[in-house]
């Protein structure tokens, strides 16, 4: 049977009364890119850590390549850790940061040197192997650190937030770097970001945490066409989904919804669960599927309009509700103006009280 | 009107430094000024070049054993520095690094012996010495300075800019927790160490009364209390006493003035 790269099952952390990460099941296979996603808080950098061996595992089993890891040393787990400071060591040039890891392994000289010039060559370090980490520049001082995670050729890279210190600039730069790195290595890695743009673009797989669970894992088009609940429907899309408070109806002899605030009733036809006349919802609306000619519309009362050339931002009210709506291109449109923004009912989301998603 | 009070103002900032500047600089002057004269002129207040350094050095050194009275001293401070950062570097890192239930409490029970004064604790020492054999031997004056809470809480405070991801990539990179100290901690502060250096051999240089407590024969005594020694004779040879006391200055300030940048530096943050 075939294992899985990575695999953890039932994983619990406590630090003392608190329970951290509350029983995470994950499997992630051979050269997949996984992101693990979610806000400040909800256990994504802890749960690295976990993998990594540097927090101690409460309960459940961490599965590398098919043996348990729970308590095995973190040079010895086959993983190599790339840090959002990069923890070069400042003493030390770059050729001796790369090959330190090899030199407490007992890896012979040459082959140490060999192993440094390979990674130099992938990521064009070459002529700054003799710098020490303080005359690099952000991005150079990130690729040492990656560098540094090559030569070991770990069965695991893990990446914790290794962008975040980078100009927004230099992110998407590293960030492309990063994808074309993974396609030349095929290495399974595990990521951590908060940045979703870093996780969409970056992933094979999403994980989106919360409070120390697990919400849903999926691709990332999976998870932004069709989320499990409300948080990761806000938490993937950018600007994040609008949210409207409706209620189910019969109209017509047929199933629909009605946005509360606006009174608008909208066809539910493509929903396969029956909902009884009454029931409250969430209307989930996200801000690209306004465009003209749906066959639905809202009327929108205009706050402010961010005119970014290559799209339009309309932050607007419905009713109570705040709406954000996306335009492509450049619109004729104001502050202050009320317009009906039109869209089709069948990309509204639904969501129950539960905040689970209704299909 | 805003002018005025923005001269005003730096004229006084300036005349006061000045006078702080004068007052810390005029007894080196006098000093090296005294060392060229000779004790009547000294005693009267002269405050000029003379021509009595060669016989104030002569005087001194017939007096003293110079260059075993140095060997005592620099042995002292030397080992005695050495031992102080080893042990408090170790404590200071560690109370930071490692997570323990009773960490602060102990830690705040070491901090608490600094309001303890020395006069209070001169003679339990003495006792103890006196127990261990130690009285007049140079471990006398070493053993009691080594566990030093000042050092101790200035290695904590420097280790809190020690960036724990370092400690991190050093496990994930297979060093044990020794090796993270040695290869790691130890060079990435050591602008830390040269300033706990400074700060820990001026102080065992110039340390004055547990020494003269502790050590009894000529044979065993520091420049400090040499110094000390020649000023209270009966009839004091203060062109000596001045030789004296600029030998006795000489390595604390050649100590500072080499690792004054990295003093510097270790007193600002050690991090770069």
């Amino acid at each position: 049977m075939a294992t899985s790269e990575l695999s953890l099952k039932s994983v619990r952390k406590t630090f003392g009364a608190l329970e951290v990460i509350k029983g995470v099941d994950l499997e992630i296979e051979k050269g997949e890119f996984t992101v693990f996603v979610g806000p400040s808080g909800c256990g994504k950098s802890t749960l690295l850590r976990m993998i990594a061996g540097l927090e101690d595992i409460s309960s459940g089993d961490l599965m590398i390549s098919g043996e348990r890891m729970n308590e095995t040393d973190p040079s010895k787990r086959g993983i190599a850790m790339v840090f959002q400071s990069y923890a070069l060591y400042p003493h030390l040039t770059v050729r001796q940061n790369m090959g330190f890891a090899l030199r407490f392994a007992g890896v012979p000289k040459a082959e140490i040197e060999k192993q440094v010039m390979d990674a130099a060559r992938i990521l064009e370090l070459e002529k700054l192997l003799d710098r020490k980490p303080k005359a690099l520049s952000g991005g150079q001082r990130q690729r040492v650190a990656i560098g540094r995670a090559i030569v070991r050729h770990p069965k695991v890279f893990l990446f914790d937030e290794p962008l975040s210190n980078l100009d927004a600039e230099l992110r998407v730069h590293m960030r492309v770097e990063i994808a074309k790195l993974h396609k030349k290595l095929g290495a399974t890695v595990v990521y951590v970001t908060h940045d979703q743009v870093e996780a969409m673009t970056l992933a094979d797989k999403i994980v989106v945490l919360r409070d120390g669970r697990i919400e849903q894992v999926g691709s990332p088009l999976k998870l932004y066409s069709d989320p499990d609940n409300r948080f990761v429907a806000g938490f993937i899309g950018s600007p994040k989904m609008n949210f409207l408070p409706a209620t189910a109806v019969t109209n017509n002899g047929q199933p629909a919804i009605r946005l509360d605030a606006s009174g608008i009733v909208l066809p539910a036809g493509h929903l396969a669960t029956k909902l009884a006349d009454g029931t409250r919802l969430v209307a989930g609306l996200r801000p690209e599927i306004f465009k003209d000619g749906g066959d639905s519309s809202l009327l929108l009362d205009i706050e402010m309009v961010e005119h970014l050339g290559s799209e339009t931002l309309v932050h607007a009210r419905s009713g109570e509700t705040l709406v954000t709506v996306k335009y492509g291109g450049i619109r004729p449109m104001k502050d202050g103006e009320t317009v009906r923004a039109e869209f089709d009912a069948a990309s509204v989301l639904c969501f129950g009280a539960d905040d689970q998603r209704i299909r | 009107m805003d002018r005025l009070t923005r001269t005003l103002s730096s004229v006084f900032t300036y005349a006061f430094l000045g006078i702080m500047a004068f007052l810390s600089i005029f007894p080196f002057i006098w000093m090296i000024l005294g060392a060229t004269n000779n004790s009547n002129d000294i005693i009267t207040g002269k405050i000029g070049i003379g021509s009595a350094l060669i016989d104030n050095i002569r005087a001194f050194a017939a007096a003293v054993d110079v260059p075993l009275v140095f060997w005592n001293s620099i042995k002292i401070a030397l080992i005695s520095t050495a031992l102080t950062l080893i042990v408090a570097s170790l404590a200071g890192y560690g109370f930071e690094v490692f997570r323990s239930k009773y960490r602060e409490r102990v830690y705040n029970g070491i901090l608490l012996t600094l309001m303890v004064p020395f006069a209070a604790l001169m003679i339990p020492l003495f006792i103890m010495m006196g127990k261990l054999g130690l009285i007049d031997t140079h471990w006398a004056v070493i053993l009691p300075t080594i566990g030093s809470a000042f050092v101790i809480f200035y290695f904590r405070q420097s280790t809190k800019a020690f960036p724990s991801e370092l400690r991190d990539a050093a496990r994930v990179d297979g060093l044990k927790e020794w090796q993270i100290f040695l290869l790691i901690y130890v060079p990435v502060m050591r602008s830390t160490y040269a300033a706990a250096f400074i700060i820990v051999f001026m102080a065992s240089w110039n340390n004055y009364l547990w020494p003269l407590i502790v050590l009894q024969s000529n044979e065993m005594k520091t420049i400090t209390l040499v110094v000390s020694s020649l000023a209270s004779a009966y009839y004091p040879d203060f062109g000596a006493v001045m030789v004296s006391a600029i030998l006795a200055t000489l390595p604390t300030l050649l100590v500072f003035f080499v690792m004054q940048r990295q003093f510097v530096q270790g007193m600002t943050g050690s991090i770069k």
